[in-house]
């Protein structure tokens, strides 16, 4: 009797342990379920596996780069390897983040290769013109679309891409347009020779407005031996009509003359200044991206999930009631069909609600729909080992065993099938775990946690709560266990 | 109250039936593997093959004007260049014309942000609190399909394992026959569904597949428990021990799937839209998955 009344204690404490847990370390909510955006971004080599090593150097280069966005409680991980997930919370537009991280940032000072001076002007002029193009693009999207004004967008494009010998591939206008300047971009970067300054030679990048006009210009500050290499190659180029051109991840976003003033020590003090007609929002971009310093590996983003915040908060609400529901009915169900038994199981249903929601907390697991989900499905599940047990004690009652045999008798008996059944679903669990993709991750571990959990509260806090009511002499009546109509039997 | 299942006299009936379920299960994958336009077993949504979903509510005043969704077609056509992309967007308009719907083949971030913007030109202003946009690579999609092909077969073989463990081989078969069955006859309705009303399969999906699994397991294994039980102490035959073992479980059994069927149902009626075919799958799993434990997986355990 003593240790029973241990079992009691222990389980008042777990409960007023979970409450206070509840309290104090609010569940962690899923982006959908309170809005946001979620970016999958794959990372890409094209023989062998990405390594551990290569995998840490992206993520914290991402890190930084979020990190320098401003984007509040943005939450990184890696998963399976060589993917990492970015959750950005509340209404972000992920457009802004994409064309940040996408980027490797592989910053390339170059020079030009001899005899090219007119293919460069070409393609100098072409990209002007797809600049305007883009530009007029934007206006004209902002305003009312102008069918007749796309038209000659799309008839420019072509002329464009006819001179060129190029067809792009994208889907609509825009992604054309966008597709064709990084050809211009790239070509034009083939016409120049790399140096031995790069992005690794940097030690911060920063942003200011020019002072002729609006537009924005990138400030970059080199190591000592960077602005040494810097020094030494505006000089070999100064007063000739080679350009330098400043090449981000094969493109060139700037071509420059080096005057002939710098011919005997080249441009010396270690800092550089890029100004390719840049928008404050673009200047910002590449700030970022300078600053986290480049990608040892390219990526691409693979997966974005946008959830408004207004969705979010009805997604909670409906699997609220469906939660709330599903016990009620199944509270009732058990009521009616086992009586004292089947109020001890729904008391034990409230304890195990209560237990789950508390490690979740602790754990801490992020619910997510499918989550909620797998809690809800392990309400059903957590009820059937109590099943198996009532349905014992009652075979026990029939036999004519007294009241406390039959329920010690049927908690044994009832055991094995239990575990077995309950080992099987954690099998299920444990690979889905294992090998499955995060959304699919959520759903295993509720379901896992859920049924690890039944098996305490079925097993022990069902006993324990029986074996309290049995201590009543009023509850101890053989019928209230037995179903109304078939005392009889 | 005692049951009374007459497994030994209806044992033919019940295999003809449950072969009954798997040749139009099986039809129904021939069927959409060689005559419908995806060319697969079952029709796979956007998570297998990658795509751009996208659900948003419009801003109306007071009700939502009725637009077609050809005509908005027809304008997002005039503004783009490649036909072929428009001829693959599926629009819809639900919820009294407030929520559109539409789905494309991969998109860039971009060219989803661009599209949106191009379809509140021609809408009307959005709602963009009330925003479901879901972009999937194809690379993605298919890596996502083997991941979780290779999940079933993995967990399908930790369970049969155990099973042998536990019991013996004999045992572990039917338990194993009763399982695909299970999974034949939900992966058959599914791909009914897809022929008869597009619907698709997501990863869900196979969560739901894994999900029947370990249950039906379960279940079956609570009863091979109970039978095994039974032949060590009563002095029944072999076949009558086997049809009272059931009979005696059909309770817990019956109960069990009801309290389960339970929340799927409250998921079903009151959860996200986005859980309604999960909750649907799981719940014609269990449902068959009872079926089989209780009627099927004995009746194969019978001696003639």
């Amino acid at each position: 009797m003593k240790r029973r009344q241990g079992w009691l204690f222990f389980i008042i404490f777990l409960l007023t342990l979970s409450v206070y847990l509840l309290i104090n370390y609010p569940l962690q909510l899923g982006l959908d379920l309170q809005g946001g955006s979620q970016l999958t971004l794959q990372i890409i080599k094209e023989e062998g596996k990405v390594t551990r090593d290569e995998l840490e150097a992206v993520n914290s280069v991402i890190d930084k780069r979020v990190n320098n966005l401003g984007v509040s409680e943005s939450n990184l991980q890696t998963l399976g390897g060589d993917q990492l997930i970015l959750e950005l919370p509340g209404e972000q537009n992920p457009l802004v983040a994409s064309r940040v991280l996408g980027k490797t940032a592989l910053l390339e000072f170059r020079t030009q290769k001899e005899g090219t001076s007119t293919d460069l002007k070409t393609l100098q002029l072409q990209r002007l013109s797809i600049k305007e193009l883009i530009e007029q693009y934007s206006f004209e999207e902002k305003n009312q679309n102008n069918v007749n004004f796309l038209k000659v967008i799309q008839d420019d494009l072509k002329d464009i891409e006819q001179e060129l010998n190029y067809s792009s591939t994208s889907n609509d206008l825009y992604g054309k347009l966008i597709e064709i300047k990084k050809y211009i971009d790239k070509e034009i970067t083939n016409l120049f020779i790399k140096t031995d300054l790069s992005g690794k030679d940097l030690i911060n990048a920063g942003r200011r407005q020019e002072q002729t006009n609006s537009n924005w210009e990138v400030l970059l500050t080199f190591s000592n031996s960077g602005g040494e290499k810097f020094a030494e190659i505006t000089k070999s180029i100064a007063g000739t009509n080679q350009l330098l051109a400043i090449i981000l991840d094969g493109e060139s976003i700037s071509e420059a003359s080096v005057g002939n003033q710098f011919s005997s020590t080249g441009i010396t003090g270690g800092s550089a200044t890029i100004s390719g007609n840049f928008s404050a929002e673009n200047a910002k971009e590449l700030e970022v991206q300078l600053k986290g310093g480049s990608l040892p590996l390219p990526i691409e983003i693979v997966e974005t999930n946008t959830i408004g915040a207004l969705l979010g908060s009805k997604n909670i609400l409906k699997s609220l009631y469906a939660a709330i529901s599903g016990l009620i009915f199944v509270g009732i169900f058990m009521i009616l069909n086992y009586r004292i038994l089947g109020f001890v199981s729904v008391l034990s249903l409230v304890l195990y609600g209560f237990f789950n929601l508390a490690l979740y907390s602790l754990i801490p697991v992020t619910l997510t729909l499918p989550g909620i989900s797998g809690l809800i499905l392990s309400i059903g599940m957590a009820v059937d080992a109590n099943i198996l047990i009532f349905e014992r004690i009652r075979e026990e009652l029939y036999e004519g065993n007294t009241l406390t045999r039959s329920i010690d008798s049927g908690f044994q008996r009832a055991n094995s099938s239990i575990v077995d059944g309950h080992i099987t679903t954690l099998l299920s669990c444990f690979v889905l775990f294992l090998l499955g993709t995060n959304f699919v991750k959520g759903f295993a571990a509720t379901l896992g946690i859920g049924v690890l959990i039944s098996l305490f509260t079925s097993l022990n806090c069902s006993k324990t709560i029986l074996r309290f009511f049995t201590t009543y002499q009023s509850l101890r009546e053989k019928n209230l266990y037995l179903p109304k109509n078939n005392f009889s039997n | 109250m005692k049951y009374n299942l007459e497994l030994i006299k209806n044992k033919r009936k019940i295999i003809s039936f449950s072969t009954l379920l798997i040749l139009l299960s099986l039809l129904g994958i021939l069927y959409s593997t060689f005559n419908t336009s995806y060319k697969k077993p079952i029709n796979l949504g956007m998570d297998f093959v990658g795509g751009n979903e996208l659900r948003i509510e419009r801003v109306c005043e007071e009700e939502c004007s009725n637009l077609s969704p050809d005509s908005v077609l027809e304008n997002l056509r005039e503004i783009s260049i490649n036909k072929n992309f428009i001829n693959n967007i599926k629009l819809q308009f639900q919820n009294n014309n407030k929520l559109i719907s539409i789905r494309t083949p991969y998109l860039s971030i971009e060219e989803s942000n661009n599209l949106i913007t191009n379809l509140e030109n021609i809408i009307g202003p959005l709602n963009y609190e009330s925003k479901d946009s879901r972009l999937i690579g194809p690379k993605l999609g298919k890596r996502l399909l083997t991941n979780c092909v290779t999940s079933l077969l993995v967990s399908l073989f930790a369970i049969s394992l155990y099973i042998t463990i536990r019991f013996d081989k004999k045992y572990a078969l039917f338990a194993l026959i009763a399982l695909f069955h299970d999974l034949l006859i939900v992966f058959g309705i599914f791909s009914w569904l897809g022929i008869i009303l597009s619907v698709e399969v997501n990863s869900l999906f196979a969560v739901s597949l894994l999900t029947i699994a370990g249950y039906s397991v379960n279940d079956t294994v609570v009863i091979f428990d109970r039978i095994r039980e039974n032949l060590k102490s009563k002095e029944e035959g072999y076949n009558e021990t086997i049809q009272l073992s059931v009979n005696e479980s059909f309770r817990r059994t019956t109960f069990t799937s009801i309290t389960t069927l339970i929340p799927l149902l409250s998921i079903i009626l009151f959860g996200s839209y986005s859980l309604f075919w999960f909750s649907l799958a799981l719940s014609v799993g269990i449902i068959v998955g009872s079926y089989s434990s209780i009627l099927l997986a004995p009746s194969l355990l019978l001696k003639d």
